[in-house]
């Protein structure tokens, strides 16, 4: 394999790794501050 | 609100900051002789790494608190960060592998470096293991807060000395045997600003983590 495409591709692995991670704790926190905000409102 | 701007700053600052980090290795840091365009690797893998390292320091030291103090948020900041650390090993072997499969023409080669980052690997996940295996949350608690200490006290027998006992495929460490940096200055610049970014990254998504359990212990406490 082309060393550059090995560097593109272990970039991708970590960035794309670490967005969907990031992305999907955002996620989850927003999820159940709704959740806390139904719970006040009853 | 005055807090959720700094957030807010931080984040920015911290996307430009990667952002240049990342022109930076590709446009600016020149190659490495030996490695050639593999020297890239380098500003991503290795801060990988770092981060396991911290990762799992501070479960160690949230342990520490845990078992002085008694409070189960510790409990739960130590779990939360040797998920991420779990998270950043598995980054680091699998970037590694790929690395390997280029430089050395396979995945897996029982390579010290490669043969320590598994064992460690396992090591906490057995931590997971015996926090799933108890129901009793105290006891759950104090057996995991030791557990990690103790998992920690390897660390950096894995990470720092297998690797410089053994002879290895692994290029140099960053930091070799005579204790100095063989590095040109615009690689190592770009490098610790990498590990530099990689950190804060680490420490973002550590609040993230610490926001998600205050959030759900609240949603516990209205649920009641």
């Amino acid at each position: 394999m082309e060393p550059t495409y090995v560097v593109l591709i272990i970039n991708l692995i970590i960035w794309v790794g670490l967005f969907f991670y990031t992305f999907s704790l955002n996620k989850n926190i927003s999820e159940l501050k709704g959740q806390i905000e139904r719970l006040k409102k009853k | 609100m005055k807090s959720n701007a700094v957030m807010s700053t931080l984040k920015i600052v911290l996307l430009i900051w990667v952002g240049l980090v990342f022109s930076g290795a590709y446009l600016w840091a020149p190659l490495a002789k030996g490695l050639k365009e593999y020297t890239r690797v380098l500003y991503f893998h290795v801060p990988m790494a770092w981060i396991t390292v911290i990762a799992f320091l501070m479960s160690a030291l949230f342990s520490i608190l845990y078992l002085k103090k008694r409070l189960p948020l510790y409990d739960l900041y130590a779990e939360a960060t040797n998920q991420l650390g779990i998270v950043f090993a598995v980054l680091a072997t699998i970037t590694g592998s790929i690395w390997a499969k280029a430089s050395w023409g396979s995945f897996w080669n029982w390579d010290p470096r490669e043969t320590s980052i598994f064992i460690l690997l396992l090591i906490y996940a057995a931590y997971f293991a015996l926090r799933s295996a108890i129901e009793e949350d105290e006891k759950k608690a104090a057996l995991s807060a030791v557990y990690s200490i103790l998992a920690f006290v390897t660390v950096p027998f894995f990470i720092f000395i297998v690797p410089r006992i053994y002879d290895s495929l692994h290029p140099d460490p960053v930091i070799n045997e005579e204790g100095k940096i063989h590095m040109g200055s615009r690689i190592l610049t770009v490098f610790l600003s990498s590990i530099a970014g990689f950190t804060a990254l680490y420490f973002w998504l550590f609040k993230l983590k610490i926001d998600l359990i205050k959030v759900k212990l609240q949603l516990d406490e209205l649920e009641k």
